[in-house]
């Protein structure tokens, strides 16, 4: 077993929760019940430290441009972005700070979690290629390659043909180990799983919209592809079988971004609803109710939490699964 | 995210009545269709049990597939909720 690696593993997970305690501000409004106050734990937060931007404790990239203000006043000290950036070409509509001048580009603690997924999965993987090169590797490395190989023999290859398969392997499986490590590192507490937030899931499924239409089209030919999305039907029916068929085409990945999001969303969503039927308790007159509710609620969390680690894993791979199957019917129609 | 919307108490209340309807049915919806996948995957493994590996990866797949479905309703019904404010 190769303890480095999975001491600098254990580092990545442990740092990105410690830096998301600290740093992140959940926006509370001051009479929110105890189910609000969990729940917003679900909504992306910005990182905020109590520091001046050129101070030494300063983790993530700061903007040496002087964007920052004092953003929020909690309390009594003023607190700035960890990391603000201004691109005035994005629309108002992606702006992070609202308190800043232009369209904001924030360091929020959803992105900390998705540099620790690519971070996991370098490390993971790093002992792969000399495993597939001279057969010698440890456990983890093994079960890593005999999960990629899995991917390559049961989702890529039958969807997309033996010589496309090989060329797209690594898109697929970046997709699918991105998603599986980010959903399972919001089991660990502390932590925040980036797949909750709709514009993750948004981002994921434009990435598997666009390759189906630029990969068919350059694999079909730009016309060709737009063509063959009909099947062969009466010259009358045309117009109206493309429009359908373009609605498809639009609303698969759709589909994909909802089911992601909801299942992750969900699972969390149950959870801390356990959870907040203790503090709902702690908070009326039946106050020692509470601690007879904390056991069954206690009890319920960690099931549920059981089956959010195998939702976890099962949601990666219906998204690569899926992916697999319109890439494959975008390069391939059979019609 | 959403800004409330300016509205009275009443019709507030009815509007969170109907999402929470709303929610439930979409359970109902889910538990069939997945109930329906069950009674056939296990049937087709009481007729041959050689085939368990595979009807088993195929009920996930279709099980997963159905659940989207009925998470569109409930994202709905979430939509709804937070978005109406007092």
């Amino acid at each position: 077993m190769n303890f480095l690696r999975l001491l600098l593993m254990a580092i990545v997970i442990v740092g990105s929760c410690f830096l998301t305690v600290t740093y992140s501000d959940h926006h509370t409004p001051t009479n929110a019940t105890a189910f609000e106050d969990l729940y917003m734990h679900l909504m992306p937060a910005p990182m905020l430290s109590s520091q001046e931007h050129h101070g030494a404790e300063d983790t993530a990239a700061a903007d040496d441009h002087g964007h920052e203000h004092p953003a929020e006043g909690a309390g009594h000290d003023t607190k700035h972005y960890v990391f603000a950036q201004s691109l005035g070409f994005l629309p108002s509509l992606m702006d992070g700070a609202p308190d800043i001048d232009g369209t904001q580009l924030v360091l929020t603690n959803l992105q900390v979690f998705q540099i620790a997924s690519i971070l996991l999965i370098v490390l993971a993987f790093s002992g792969v290629p000399g495993y597939l090169r001279t057969g010698r590797g440890d456990g983890m490395t093994r079960v890593l390659t005999g999960w990629i190989l899995w991917i390559r023999d049961e989702m890529v290859v039958p969807n997309l043909g033996a010589d496309d398969g090989r060329r797209f392997l690594p898109f697929f499986c970046s997709i699918f180990f991105f998603i599986a490590f980010m959903n399972l590192m919001g089991l660990v507490p502390g932590s925040v799983t980036p797949t909750t937030n709709i514009f993750v899931t948004l981002a994921l499924a434009l990435i598997t919209f666009f390759s189906m239409i630029g990969l068919g089209m350059k694999a079909q030919g730009p016309v060709a592809f737009w063509k063959n999305l009909v099947p062969h039907v009466p010259a009358w029916m045309w117009p109206m079988m493309f429009l359908i068929e373009v609605v498809g085409l639009v609303i698969k990945p759709f589909a994909l971004m909802i089911r992601l999001f909801a299942n992750m969303t969900g699972g969390h969503m149950v959870v801390l609803s356990f959870m907040g039927l203790i503090f709902f308790f702690a908070g009326t007159d039946l106050s020692p109710m509470a601690w007879g509710v904390s056991v069954p609620a206690v009890g319920f969390g960690v099931f549920i939490m059981i089956i959010e680690g195998f939702v976890a894993l099962l949601q990666a791979y219906i998204f690569t699964q899926l992916s697999c199957l319109f890439v494959g019917a975008c390069l391939h129609p059979d019609h | 995210m959403i800004d409330p919307v300016e509205t009275t108490n009443q019709v507030v209340d009815i509007a969170k009545f109907g999402a929470a309807v709303g929610a439930g049915l979409v359970a109902v919806g889910a538990g069939m269709g997945i109930g329906r996948i069950g009674a056939a995957a296990n049937e087709g493994i009481a007729r041959q049990p050689e085939a368990a590996g595979d009807i088993r990866g195929n009920s996930i797949i279709l099980a997963a597939l159905i659940e989207g479905v009925c998470l569109f309703a409930i994202v709905l019904s979430l939509l709804i909720v937070l978005g109406i404010g007092n």
